[in-house]
């Protein structure tokens, strides 16, 4: 499937802000199932931009605008290719959840077994997660489960929750946006030795009358390292598991890892934000 | 010798038995002899066809384009000067995969063409980097200095964006020269595709070929993104020089292919920094004008000259946001020859990345060490002045006599920055028909790119061929011709 995503950001500030650092994580990843054929990063007031990966393997756009401006627009165009991710009938069950001892201390998992900046590991959380899983002994049977307990129990709800919403607050609340779905998620496994991590991107809705969640924004959902097996994607705002109708920007320990936009400048909040996203396929 | 390897049974013809490649990349068989798979349909249709029904054909054909009006206008020659656009029957064809990487490409050089722009006229980052000089941008004839400073609607300068592309002799795709201020030649391509439509109807539809119909409306949709009122339809305009401009037939195409008024100046009043437009109901107010009109004759008043073709106080009106213009004012640096050669170094400071369609080398005379090497280097070259349009003004140096050369030679030396010169880049030739038989002839192709919420480009562009045998000149003006180019669905 090829896939074209056009995401628009714009900041008005009340008055002219300066010294604005910013990293945008807005460029697809290529990998093994999707492949980003172009991606075009652009910034007004008009800078140099430069690029990097970050720790987790991430494409970041950097630019600083030392002047003062009263606007900030970002836009990125991007065209990817995916192909084939998951067989539907043939999910990877089968691995027992005993066995995910075995990965514990592996460097692929372990990052994403600990707290991190958004999500805790505590033996509240702990409770609900064994509570959930209840006598599945198998790691994605669990994984599965606690994306649909969350599907199911959780309100999708937009001005309830900030960016800066941590898991605890979202886990007493059930309430949220894809963010805070993808959060609770990680909390649940990670609780139960299942490695998970954060994943933003961009979906292709498409149904029929355009019903999945959290479409015109850019995305979140999990993965959960399904040992022998990969990492799967689940999204737990569409109780879907993930397949070549999603783009993938990366992956982190929670939101803070993979923000769209992130960065600091001088001056006052923005009294305006704006973000819209189109996905279309172009095939 | 090309040899057609169609299985050519009783009735076939074999129309490429003469054909010749030698020394050119070819459209249709590249470099070698046997016609591409994106070609093997057309070459077999072709063989099919009788020759007096290719002739009927042929005439059906110049004759729409009459029925229809499809002309232009040459300047510069004292005979008729309204002339039928001469069009050939075989069609170019694009495969999808090269498509997407040309369409790629110039997504990618629109976006830093427009960033280039707004950081001229603000920041001039680019400038105090150390990435382009100074002189350059602001001795462009068509550098606006009173553009300084100005918040362009939507941060977008360049709306429509013509730029010319080119294949070298192993077959990459080059570009030529960006066309940033009012290009012209879309209408030719949306006529073409009628016509053909009718003249091929069966292999246009086997064919799957991506359609270019929405022209039209995704240039109306563009327009329509620009207007200043957040409320109600915007009222978009056309604004042309007259019927003696030499795409008149255009400009009326257009805007009767949008539904909206085609205008002259004196068609249009400002009051109080508002834009009106004289009906026979009254006075409309204008958000948006899609302007045909070079910078320069816009407004009398604010450009100071003596021309009647614009509207005097139409850039207040602008300056003050109460109406937007397609192109911008002052994008004419953008395509400027001596810019150009600095589009690969914009590309990767704005946007981070190598640009993903090549372009010709280009020596900038104003540089002392390029000035040297192309006076000393004429009869390679190909010298084109650095702003100006349509063919005209250029020396190929190979087919020059030693009297023009020496003319070029002093014109550069008075004023450098005004000439470039590339090496001349044989183009790639397709097969054409020429009085009865199938020749090869030089074609370029310019793809239209919009940039309005979004940016699109109709697939394909406009071919255009150059008629006289190994000219390598394919503007209108200079007796160039077109064809219908089909972009092949993926």
């Amino acid at each position: 499937m090829r896939l074209y995503v056009l995401h628009k950001t714009h900041y008005s500030y009340p008055s002219p802000v300066r010294n604005s650092c910013n990293e945008l994580r807005l460029s697809p990843l290529s990998n093994d199932w999707q492949k980003c054929i172009t991606c075009f990063v652009s910034v007004f007031p008009t800078t140099k931009t430069r690029q990097y990966l970050d720790l987790n393997g991430n494409l970041v756009h950097y630019f600083e605008i030392p002047e003062d401006h009263s606007h900030l627009t970002i836009e990125s165009r991007s065209t990817t290719t995916t192909s084939k991710r998951v067989d539907f009938g043939n999910f990877p069950y089968g691995v027992p959840m005993r066995s995910l001892k075995e990965v514990e201390s592996s460097p692929e998992a372990r990052p994403y077994l600990q707290s991190s900046h958004f999500v805790d590991i505590t033996p509240e959380i702990w409770r609900q997660a064994v509570e959930i899983q209840g006598d599945s002994k198998d790691v994605f049977q669990t994984a599965y489960q606690i994306m649909e307990f969350v599907y199911l129990n959780y309100e999708y709800c937009v001005s309830t929750t900030s960016v800066d919403t941590h898991v605890s607050e979202v886990l007493k609340k059930r309430k949220g946006v894809c963010q805070d779905f993808a959060h609770a998620v990680i909390a649940l496994c990670r609780c139960l030795g299942i490695p998970a991590r954060y994943v933003s991107g961009y979906f292709y809705d498409s149904s029929r009358d355009q019903i999945m969640r959290g479409g015109g924004a850019s995305h979140a959902w999990v993965e959960v390292l399904v040992n022998g097996h990969g990492w799967f994607g689940l999204d737990p705002t569409n109780n879907r598991v993930v397949d070549e109708t999603y783009v993938l920007i990366g992956s982190g320990r929670d939101y803070r890892d993979v923000a769209p936009v992130t960065g600091n400048y001088f001056g006052k909040l923005p009294d305006k934000m704006e973000v819209s996203v189109n996905v279309r396929r172009i095939d | 010798m090309a040899q057609n390897l169609h299985t050519v049974d009783a009735v076939a013809i074999n129309r490429f038995k003469d054909y010749s490649n030698t020394g050119f990349f070819d459209e249709m068989f590249g470099t070698g002899f046997v016609a591409q798979d994106h070609y093997q349909q057309i070459n077999s249709r072709l063989s099919q066809i009788g020759d007096s029904e290719l002739e009927t054909k042929q005439q059906q054909v110049a004759s729409s384009f009459l029925e229809h009006g499809v002309t232009f206008t040459v300047y510069g020659e004292t005979e008729g000067t309204e002339r039928i656009f001469p069009f050939d029957l075989i069609p170019r064809i694009i495969p999808s995969d090269e498509w997407h990487e040309i369409e790629q490409g110039l997504v990618q050089r629109i976006i830093a063409l427009n960033l280039f722009l707004n950081d001229i006229y603000k920041d001039s980052k680019i400038i105090k980097d150390g990435v382009i000089p100074r002189e350059v941008v602001e001795s462009s004839p068509h550098y606006r200095a009173e553009m300084v400073g100005f918040n362009v609607p939507k941060d977008i300068y360049i709306h429509i964006c013509g730029s010319d592309l080119i294949r070298d002799e192993k077959g990459r795709y080059l570009v030529l020269e960006d066309n940033a201020r009012c290009p012209s030649g879309v209408s030719y391509l949306l006529e073409n595709r009628e016509i053909m439509k009718k003249a091929f109807p069966r292999t246009y539809r086997e064919m799957s070929v991506c359609p270019v119909e929405a022209y039209p409306d995704l240039l109306l949709k563009t327009l329509e993104y620009l207007s200043p009122r957040n409320s109600g339809k915007p009222v978009c305009v056309l604004l042309t020089p007259g019927v003696y401009n030499s795409a008149y037939f255009e400009h009326t195409y257009l805007a009767r292919q949008m539904g909206i008024e085609i205008v002259e100046g004196k068609d249009l009043i400002t009051i109080e920094d508002f834009l009106f437009m004289r009906t026979t109901h009254g006075l409309v107010q204008v958000d948006v004008i899609y302007r045909r009109l070079d910078d320069n004759f816009l407004d009398p008043s604010f450009f100071k000259n003596d021309s009647l073709l614009g509207v005097s106080g139409l850039m207040n009106c602008y300056l003050k946001g109460n109406v937007s213009l397609a192109n911008g004012i002052g994008t004419g640096v953008a395509d400027d020859k001596v810019t150009y050669a600095y589009v690969p170094e914009m590309i990767r400071y704005y946007l981070a990345q190598e640009p993903i369609l090549e372009q010709v080398p280009t020596y900038l005379c104003w540089r002392e060490d390029d000035r040297k090497f192309v006076l000393e280097n004429l009869q390679d070259l190909v010298i084109k002045p650095a702003n100006e349009s349509g063919g005209y003004g250029m020396l190929i140096g190979s087919s020059s006599s030693r009297k023009e050369r020496e003319e070029f030679s002093d014109r550069i030396k008075k004023s450098p920055r005004d000439y470039i010169a590339q090496p001349i880049v044989s183009l790639s030739r397709h097969p054409t028909f020429c009085d009865g038989s199938i020749e090869g002839r030089h074609v370029d192709l310019r793809p239209f790119v919009l940039y309005g919420d979004d940016i699109e480009i109709v697939p394909g562009g406009l071919t255009r061929v150059a008629l006289q045998k190994d000219s390598l000149v394919v503007n209108s003006s200079q007796g160039g011709g077109s064809k219908d180019t089909w972009v092949l669905k993926g």
